[in-house]
């Protein structure tokens, strides 16, 4: 109303301060995105991919370093909104900025490899990747309800094109089409929600509505709850938590494996981030709503990820799944909904992208060095691998083992820091529950790495396979032929090393050297 | 000073953990010989660790500490003391032997890091004072241990590595729950974040929140030892492990089990272990029994030590939950004690195993007029696990039923029938396979040189230990005296006191 | 939980109706069907032919990135009218706008958005599952994987 009567009275419009410093990381990604485009369309090149990629991976270390100074400010002088108040500065958004920066360049090293000469569309691929990236930047500062769905939106739209990359595949079609209409759905969902929401505490703005609800109990709140609800459909679809987890294997097996580990890890902690920042901050002061709905399903998405994960026969089938199971672990954080609890959600936010993404790189090496088009890398086809790919071999093993919550890696200090927090709010039988999901899942990736290394050859171990159904995966037990135990010389491209190097070295040095990520992430609070 | 126990809980470890990025294409005894050696280094640090050991001393020794993950209050904390001495040599005599003992010829590379890996959980896991660095490396077996026995084991490996490490996997998550519930409690008491055992061990709890986490505890505790009735994994996986591997399975980790209990049940939760020590006292003799008896049924030869590993861990829960001061030091002995003949018994069924390919009793018979040698080694070590006079099984078999005796006398009843039918099964068993005329006459060589440098280290422990025991009381009993003035009320305290036969 | 009740209800509720006047309409409604009835245009022409017909893809590519630009035009009136309200800051921002929008079309003009007319292809396609994809970049790289 003010601004309209401002411009019918023509008096100087005062604009917000928008800060461009701290909005620099998400300028400087589009930027390069733009940037891309225009150089393809110039230059006609297409075929050296190496400068695109080389302009995302700069990007994305900016974006990354850039954050972390933003995040040493924050430290010093506190938190603050910027851009009308819409976009918040915090510890919080600084985290998941690192953690998307770290994220994107994961993707583009590891799409370097070989996405782009299968789809002779590198350069696209890259200013898609920043884009979405942008999106998710949004989401994880949006102070605003309005301005998270733009977030959301721009995310997920470059997202649907991302994942039916490799469109010649009949299968990468079929899982972009159903991750755009489900896609669609949930952006609706998510919409409705936040109109009931406007509707019942008059403002968009997350702080205003938090004051509002501090304030004012209402009497009838059946319109706020249903908004409320609405928006968890909507987040809780990104995130893949039960029951809004069916497309996940499909597109996750579907889309092109790096953009599988962008999902998993990029898309998944924007989706998280909206969701700590909406439940724990906003809507604070109703939770006693929602955790009871929050307590069920973060246990039906551990148990469900869990016990799905161990019938699975495809690769990244299984991975998805898994990655339902992690995302149990991530909502349990929410649950609890203490400071440190949040925390805590981070800590294994920034280890399950940092895993995932190395692990879905290694399936897509392997899967290339095997000869497979993507998503057709049965867990069967793993076994023997540590023979013909050593090093590709060793660094899913760990990764996995990772995930899996081993001692000394990354994985279990997520595992362990959720834990303490779900049993320091006194909820014991949901950390046995967990604790019985790892249990289901470690099961799994000890097996899988397990058949990496079992041998094929032609003596007792097909015998002995075939009297196994614990190892044989479900899978029918092949006898193959000699020369496939022979090692292969493998060539792994040098970005796609480095990518899974960096997400080795952190799996292991971060749960070796630990205190430097669980303290950044344990003051990674929220502008309040 | 030296730093002992870190050189022996890293220099397994680093080794292991680099010998996964050597190439593997290196013959098989390159790998066996850098991996014997490494844990021989280790036993050579370990003895001098032992000479190093102050006797009379009850807490902590060599103790260090690195502040490790502050904000979550974890140390790096090492320290040995007479509970844990002789449990860490018990580890680093055995690797060796079940390294060199060993006949893995497939990918030997990988094998000897597992091993490496597995020793330095092992020794790690005895080693750390910290309830956190404990977990860790409690779960840090697993890991070595499943891929050992699923990948270099038997026919049905994989089932048994699964059954293997779900049963344990699930006990340890009662356990992770119970010990950060503990340290919670102790936060909110002491305003202090902290997974050292010593601080934890004197937390203010109500005698329910108690009794909760020490049965949490003790599940883990019991599957692993294993304990009646949590047993049902350890036949199919020592029957299925590779001889390495089900040496160190029955000789050092099931000792990790009972070590938990010792350590963690008693010093953090007294009250509890007394006032809930009848549970596991009677699951402790029911085991004891039920062992035996199914041993003295089972005709297959590891399936068999499963059992009778069942019936003496019992034995020694037993002499824990007698809360004496005999029964305790009785109990840490026998820890010691079963590790070495229950290494010894599986080497020797590794030796059968290699020349007959099968370890049924029916299908054995008449190895005696054979193998002579091989005969009078397995006579001494099974006279071991029997418990006759002289030999190391007969010392702690015998405190653990004297102390138990003395507070808990009908249990000690009942438990005295486990010598008995251990006896039954072990003679029946070794009659069979050794005494009983061979139909066939087929050929049976006698052991190698090679083989009996394997063994006789053992037998001279068998025989030393059972000799003079008081070289290892003497370092076990401060300790252990210590643990139990702990967990005893003042009152009660001053009688047991004067039960202190030594 | 308590107050999810009427959700739950709703629920039911919802989907009673649907099934219901699915089995009502099977079970009450008339049916009887002529082939005039069930011809599509009911209104006295009789079709000829199919009346869903193939456009060339393009057809709908210059229609978007025509949308594209109308969308532009759309913004700027605002801030056409408002031109001297919003000063410097506001023509910067249009600025910023225009040139994206601009990027966005000087990658379609780099690509071949606009030629029309059959493509040429160098070298005929083999894979049967790629022939109808991929109208943005075939035409300026040309060679494709076979």
């Amino acid at each position: 109303m003010n601004l309209v009567a401002t411009v019918l009275s023509g008096a100087p419009i005062q604009f917000p301060s928008i800060s461009y410093s701290s909005i620099l990381p998400e300028v400087v990604f589009v930027g390069a995105a733009v940037l891309s485009m225009l150089l393809v369309a110039v230059l006609g090149q297409r075929d050296q991919t190496y400068g695109y990629t080389g302009l995302g991976v700069a990007a994305a270390l900016f974006g990354g370093i850039w954050s972390y100074h933003l995040s040493q400010n924050v430290n010093a002088r506190g938190a603050y909104a910027v851009v009308g108040g819409s976009l918040a500065v915090d510890g919080f958004s600084t985290f998941f900025m690192i953690l998307t920066s770290v994220g994107v360049l994961i993707t583009l090293l590891l799409a370097e490899a070989y996405l782009y000469k299968v789809s002779h569309r590198g350069p696209e691929f890259v200013a898609l990747t920043l884009l979405s990236a942008t999106g998710a930047m949004l989401m994880e500062s949006a102070y605003d309800l309005l301005v998270l769905f733009i977030g959301l939106e721009i995310l997920s739209i470059s997202l649907y094109v991302m994942v039916s990359y490799t469109t010649s595949r009949r299968v990468s079609k079929e899982s972009a089409f159903k991750y755009f209409i489900l896609g669609g759905f949930a952006s609706a969902l998510f919409l409705y929600g936040l109109a009931l929401v406007y509707g019942s505490t008059g403002s968009t703005n997350l702080g205003n509505i938090a004051a509002f609800l501090s304030k004012n109990t209402l009497t009838s709140n059946g319109v706020l709850l249903a908004g409320m609800v609405l928006i968890l459909g909507g987040l809780g679809f990104k995130v893949a938590v039960v029951p809004f987890q069916f497309w996940t294997p499909d597109v996750y097996q579907g889309a092109p494996t790096s953009v599988t580990g962008f999902m998993s890890g990029v898309v998944k902690a924007a989706g998280f981030a909206a969701l700590l920042r909406v439940f724990y901050f906003a809507f604070n002061t109703l939770r006693a709503d929602w955790q009871p709905v929050l307590e069920i399903v973060a246990i039906l998405t551990l148990l469900v990820g869990a016990v799905l994960a161990v019938v699975q026969s495809d690769a990244k089938r299984t991975l998805a799944y898994s990655s339902i199971n992690h995302a149990g672990f991530i909502l349990l954080g929410l649950y609890v909904a203490s400071a440190a609890s949040i925390g805590d959600s981070l800590y294994y936010l920034f280890a399950y992208t940092v895993m995932s993404s190395g692990t879905f790189g290694a399936i897509s090496m392997i899967a290339h060095l095997e000869g497979r088009t993507e998503g057709t890398l049965s867990l069967a086809d793993l076994r023997g691998i540590g023979r013909k790919y050593p090093k590709i071999a060793l660094t899913l093993a760990i990764l996995l083992l990772a995930q899996a919550g081993a001692p000394f890696t990354i994985g279990f200090l997520a595992k362990f820091s959720v834990l303490s927090s779900v049993v320091e709010a006194h909820h014991y039988v949901i950390a046995v529950i967990a604790m019985v999901s790892v249990v289901i899942a470690a099961v799994l990736y000890l097996r899988v790495t397990l058949s990496m290394y079992t041998p094929l050859t032609k003596d007792a171990e097909i015998d002995r396979v075939s009297t196994d159904p614990e190892i044989s995966l479900g899978a029918v037990a092949v006898r193959v032929d000699e020369d496939t135990d022979l090692k292969v010389d493998a060539k792994v491209p040098v970005a796609a090393g480095l990518a899974m190097g960096l997400s080795v070295a952190m799996t292991v040095g971060f749960g070796l050297y630990a205190s430097p990520l669980v303290q950044f992430a344990s003051k990674a609070f929220l502008l309040r | 000073m030296f730093p002992y126990l870190e050189v022996l809980v890293f220099l397994p470890a680093i080794a292991g953990v680099l010998l996964f990025f050597f190439p593997s294409e290196f013959p098989a005894r390159y790998y066996r010989r850098l991996g014997l050696s490494l844990s021989l280094a280790e036993l050579v640090v370990a003895v001098v660790m032992l000479l190093k050991f102050k006797t009379g001393v009850a807490g902590y020794q060599m103790t260090s500490s690195y502040r490790w993950i502050p904000s979550f209050g974890i140390s790096w904390s090492l320290g040995v003391d007479g509970i844990s001495l002789f449990l860490v040599i018990l580890s680093v005599v055995l690797f060796p032997i079940a390294i060199f003992g060993s006949k893995e010829t497939r990918d030997p590379k990988s094998f000897i890091a597992w091993m490496l890996v597995l020793e330095a959980a092992c020794v790690g896991s005895f080693l750390v004072t910290d309830l956190f660095d404990f977990f860790l490396m409690f779960e840090l077996t697993l890991i070595p241990t499943y891929f050992l026995m699923a990948n270099w084991g038997f026919s049905l490996g994989g089932r048994a590595a699964v059954k293997f490490f779900v049963y344990t996997f699930l006990g340890s998550a009662f356990l992770l729950v119970g010990i950060l519930a503990l340290v919670f409690i102790h936060e909110a008491s002491t305003g202090q974040l902290t997974f050292s055992i010593s601080a934890l061990a004197h937390t203010q709890m109500s005698s329910t929140a108690g009794r909760l986490l020490f049965l949490a505890f003790s599940v883990a505790f019991l599957i692993k030892a294993p304990v009646f009735p949590f047993h049902t994994w350890s036949p199919d996986a020592y029957s299925q492990s590779p001889i390495s591997t089900a040496i160190v399975l029955g000789g050092v980790m099931a000792k990790l089990g009972t070590y938990g209990i010792l350590r963690f049940d008693f010093q953090l939760f007294p009250q509890a272990s007394r006032s809930l020590g009848w549970l596991i006292l009677t699951l402790a003799v029911v085991g004891i029994g039920y062992g035996a008896i199914t041993a003295a049924g089972e005709s297959h030869l590891s399936r068999l030590v499963a059992y009778s590993s069942l019936s003496h861990m019992g034995f020694i829960v037993l002499g824990l939950f007698a809360f004496t001061t005999i029964g305790l030091s009785g109990a840490v002995l026998q820890m010691f004690n079963h590790g070495i003949y229950t290494a010894a018994l599986f080497l020797l069924l590794g030796m059968i195993y290699s020349r007959r390919n099968t370890l049924d009793t029916s299908k054995l018979a008449g190895l005696q007029s054979k193998a002579p040698v091989m005969a009078g080694i397995f006579t001494v070590v099974m006279l071991a696990s029997i418990g006759v006079p002289g030999l190391n099984g007969f010392i702690g078999e015998f405190m653990i039923l004297l102390g138990a005796f003395v507070s808990h006398r009908w249990w000690a009843v009942v438990g005295v029938s486990g010598v008995i039918l251990s006896a039954i099964y072990m003679l029946w068993a070794y009659q069979k396979v050794f005494h009983r005329k061979d139909p066939e006459q087929r050929g049976f060589k006698d052991l190698s040189v090679a083989e009996v440098a394997t063994l006789v280290p053992l037998v001279i422990l068998i025989v030393g230990v059972g000799l003079f025991p008081s070289l290892l009381l003497n370092r076990i009993n401060p300790s252990v005296h210590k643990v139990l003035s702990e967990a005893t009320p003042a009152s009660s305290y001053q009688s047991s006191l004067g039960k202190v036969g030594r | 939980m308590a107050q999810y009740l009427p959700v739950l209800v709703m629920a039911v509720l919802a989907t009673l109706f649907a099934a219901g006047s699915f089995v009502a309409s099977a079970i009450f409604a008339p049916k009887r069907p002529t082939k005039a009835k069930g011809a599509p245009y009911e209104c006295g022409i009789v079709p000829r032919n199919a009346a869903a017909e193939r456009f060339p893809v393009r057809f709908y590519l210059v229609a978007m990135i025509f949308i594209v630009f109308d969308i532009e035009i759309v913004f700027l009136y605002p801030w056409a009218a408002d031109f001297r309200q919003l000063a410097a800051f506001g023509f910067a921002e249009v600025v910023v706008f225009a040139v994206i929008v601009f990027a966005s079309f000087v990658y379609l003009i780099g690509n071949g958005a606009l030629n029309w007319g059959p493509q040429k292809r160098v070298e005929p396609q083999v894979d049967l599952d790629v022939s109808n994809e991929d109208s943005l970049g075939s035409s300026s790289s040309g060679v494709r994987a076979a």
